[in-house]
């Protein structure tokens, strides 16, 4: 029975694993002190500062829009007011096994795009690389500076129901949230200021700082002190917030493909006083629209001439175009062998197990067991086109089976993963609940340079039972702690 | 700066200034007609087309005026573009996309002004918020203000903003004037006794909120000519002409200190137009008010495209 006042009706599913709760209904030692502290304030307290804090993010404009009705709507990112904690110990297995993982991607990246050594030695398949829709020819020889592809990268996780951390993907193209982690934080400070006096928290402002520093390195040669920006698609893009934050908190200029322009393979952004020359874009486009010249033709997002005057070496473009083709989740399925290939170590992290549609074996098992397993497409973000075996009707399976007997490359199958539960304010019962939580961390690779953001983006899916807890698909976040040792 | 951004910063500064010069305006012209002197001011279809003299958009027969349509064209139609709710609108429209050059606090308080425009009920405003919103606007284009000043770096950045706000309050000044000589004229020929309607003046300078500090300076009742003197020549009265420009060719010789001032590039023609106000009486002006005031717009609007064409171009 658990005796905290605020979370006496608290139900306690031991079948799935709570981390604030064992399965006797004790409090975890970590939880005890803010527990202790919480029970100062009613359950009213908390309703009261979980509207203020939805006030605040609302006046701030740390907001999306959402189109509905042909009106445009601004909402705020749902954010619970109950921290998740990660110890010192537990964190540094994070934090060494999110940057293997990152530096054996790297150097894949690079691999594919030269020699393919690990091909040729029977590693990774060749068919997974050539059918791959991110793999970028044009990339076939050419050598970012300072060999470095995945600049920034975010590193999704659970902890399963035997306590370990599994990773879920590897996002190297455009990882978002991370302004979250620093508006959380900032929420949570003004909302429970109490409570930071008790704990030792390393803070999360330092990743702007990181972030410039790591854009500084990886400069074009013969440059001395390099102009970077920020490119973002524009103020009706859903991460409009993050993209100016960045630019803000890292001192550097935020531009739209129209700033800028490429004469004789030079990038300049057009300035009150004249053409000003840019060195290092940090883009929050997709490969496919940031040259119409070279990708979709239709891209207004973009820079005409830009790839060409990245292949000259005169601009350097964070992350690399391409590197899409290694945080496909075909390719997911071989990181503990990527890692062990370049790295000589065995991964720090787990992988879920997966199964590949494209093998004939796998497929069959996939078929046959389509309840038991989540359908992943492989090359999508953001929660999308993902069928949750155990939810779906008769009809529904038979609908998936023939999707994926169609374009087997397109999908993988993971058996249901039990994402860990959090104790989460739920406004409509006015009470604390059980919901299922991930991690986002954050990671900058540059010229002697490895960073990972002490914190990062506990998702939390909203809807009861959920398993998905994408920002698009309606999921929260919390604040997350990282303690010091 | 880039030179899109550059243009946002510069519109988001006039239409803050354009939003609370049309605040003031509706809410001193709708109140002190309450109580005037003639019936003339004190008709409803008069104070409603002098309203509507303001956003340039007069009808020919006042009679078919409807006060709570006036009032909500005005104040919170987002169909009409002069509407208090547009300005606000695009204000914060230049702001969000100019917001990693801005200030924490100063988007802050856009945004929160934002929202308290758009939410605000269009019946209450005009059965009987009017007053509650128009200084609330005027208000929050002070705070919008105090943050511009103190919370930007006086860079650039803070020079386009000023740029903005001044030239839009040498127009929005001017524009006062000329729709309240309009309706001083019309009042005139109303009074039954030969006239001193320094009541139309006083709401003029009260629109301008400058009737205390032109009533400290003079000490005697407005009448036309130290009304026009004192908000158009008076270098020290904030909200005169004379002082608008001063402000705009201190804040564009910032922007680019080294810059050549060649001739008829905007930095020449805000220094021209300066220098011919500050050696202008106002007894030149005088005999041709009308002709004056068109002369200054025309001047202004010839500046505003001067700058985009040299500094906005993108």
């Amino acid at each position: 029975m658990i005796t905290n006042p605020i979370f006496s009706s608290y139900q306690n599913n031991t079948a799935l694993f709570d981390e604030i709760f064992d399965k006797n209904h004790k409090v975890r030692p970590t939880y005890q002190k803010i527990l202790d502290l919480y029970k100062d304030h009613s359950i009213q307290d908390f309703a009261a500062l979980n509207e203020k804090a939805k006030a605040s993010f609302f006046n701030q404009g740390i907001t999306f829009q959402v189109y509905s009705d042909e009106k445009a709507q601004e909402k705020i990112f749902p954010f619970d007011l109950f921290p998740r904690i990660i110890e010192a110990k537990e964190w540094e297995t994070i934090e060494s096994g999110v940057l293997q993982r990152c530096r054996a991607l790297n150097k894949f990246l690079w691999d594919i795009y030269h020699n393919r050594n690990i091909i040729r030695d029977g590693v990774v398949p060749i068919e997974l690389i050539n059918s791959s829709g991110n793999y970028l020819k044009d990339m076939m020889n050419f050598t970012p500076p300072n060999k470095i592809y995945n600049h920034i990268s975010g590193t999704d996780l659970i902890k399963h129901s035997d306590g370990k951390y599994y990773v879920l993907e590897d996002n190297i193209r455009c990882p978002s949230g991370v302004s979250y982690v620093v508006g959380n934080r900032n929420a949570l400070k003004r909302a429970l200021f109490g409570v930071f006096n008790h704990y030792e928290i390393h803070n999360v402002t330092d990743y702007s700082e990181n972030l410039l520093e790591m854009l500084e390195s990886v400069k074009p040669q013969n440059v001395d002190s390099p102009t970077c920006v920020i490119l973002t698609p524009g103020v009706y893009n859903s991460a409009y917030y993050e993209h100016q934050f960045l630019a803000k908190t890292s001192g550097i200029e935020l531009v739209e493909g129209r700033d800028l322009f490429v004469e004789n393979d030079f990038v300049y952004m057009k300035t009150i006083y004249g053409p000003k020359r840019v060195d290092v874009i940090y883009r929050r486009i997709d490969d496919d629209f940031i040259d119409p010249d070279v990708f979709n033709k239709d891209s207004v997002l973009g820079v005409k001439g830009l790839f060409s005057a990245y292949i000259n070496g005169n601009v350097t473009l964070a992350n690399a175009p391409g590197t899409g083709v290694a945080d496909d989740k075909a390719i997911y399925t071989y990181m503990p062998e990527i890692i062990r290939y370049y790295l000589k170590e065995e991964p720090i992290l787990n992988n879920v197990h997966t199964y590949h549609c494209s093998k004939p074996d796998d497929l069959k098992y996939i078929l046959e067991n389509i309840d038991k397993l989540v359908i992943k497409p492989v090359d999508e973000a953001g929660g999308y086109g993902i069928s949750i075996g155990s939810k779906l009707t008769k009809d529904e399976i038979e609908k998936v089976k023939i999707v994926i007997k169609e374009n087997p490359r397109k999908y993988i199958a993971q058996p249901i993963m039990s994402l860990s539960v959090h104790a989460t304010y739920i406004e409509d019962s006015s009470s604390f609940e059980q919901r299922h939580v991930d991690l986002r961390t954050y990671t900058l690779l540059g010229q002697d340079q490895e960073f990972v953001l002490k914190g990062g983006l506990t998702r939390v899916a909203l809807k009861k039972g959920n398993l998905i807890v994408n920002s698009s698909q309606g999921g929260g976040s919390k604040d997350t702690w990282v303690l010091k040792k | 700066m880039l030179a899109r951004v550059a243009n946002d910063l510069f519109w988001m500064g006039r239409y803050i200034e354009r939003a609370e010069h049309t605040a003031r305006f509706l809410n001193v012209n709708y109140f002190s007609s309450l109580d005037a002197p003639n019936i003339l001011s004190q008709s409803r279809p008069f104070v409603l087309n002098s309203i509507y003299g303001m956003v340039d958009d007069r009808v020919e027969d006042e009679s078919t005026l409807v006060e709570e349509e006036v009032l909500y064209n005005v104040g919170l139609n987002p169909d009409k573009l002069y509407s208090i709710l547009s300005c606000i609108k695009i204000a914060r429209q230049n702001a969000s996309n100019a917001r990693d050059l801005i200030s924490t606090e100063f988007y802050e308080a856009i945004n929160k002004f934002y929202h308290f425009v758009m939410n605000y009920p269009k019946d209450r405003f005009v059965k009987n918020g009017l007053y509650d919103f128009t200084t609330s606007v005027t208000e929050n284009t002070a705070i919008l203000r105090g943050k511009i000043r103190g919370t930007l770096l006086h860079n650039d950045i803070f020079a386009l903003i000023m740029l903005g706000i001044n030239i839009e309050r040498a127009t929005q000044i001017t524009r006062i004037i000329q729709t309240k000589l309009f309706d001083a004229k019309k009042a005139i020929s109303s009074y039954s006794k030969p006239i001193r309607n320094s009541y139309e003046w006083t709401t003029l300078l009260k629109c301008a909120e400058s009737y205390d500090m032109m009533r400290s300076l003079y000490r005697k009742s407005p009448a036309q000519l130290n009304t026009l003197n004192f908000l158009i020549l008076n270098p020290n009265c904030p909200r005169s002409v004379m002082n608008s420009l001063n402000q705009t060719y201190f804040h564009i010789c910032n922007i680019d200190a080294s810059k050549v001032k060649t001739v008829n590039s905007a930095a020449f023609l805000i220094g021209k137009m300066r220098a011919d106000y500050e050696f202008k009486t106002i007894n030149e002006i005088q005999s041709n008010v009308g002709k004056f005031i068109d002369d200054t717009l025309k001047c202004l609007m010839n500046i505003s495209s001067k700058l985009e064409e040299e500094y906005f171009n993108y």
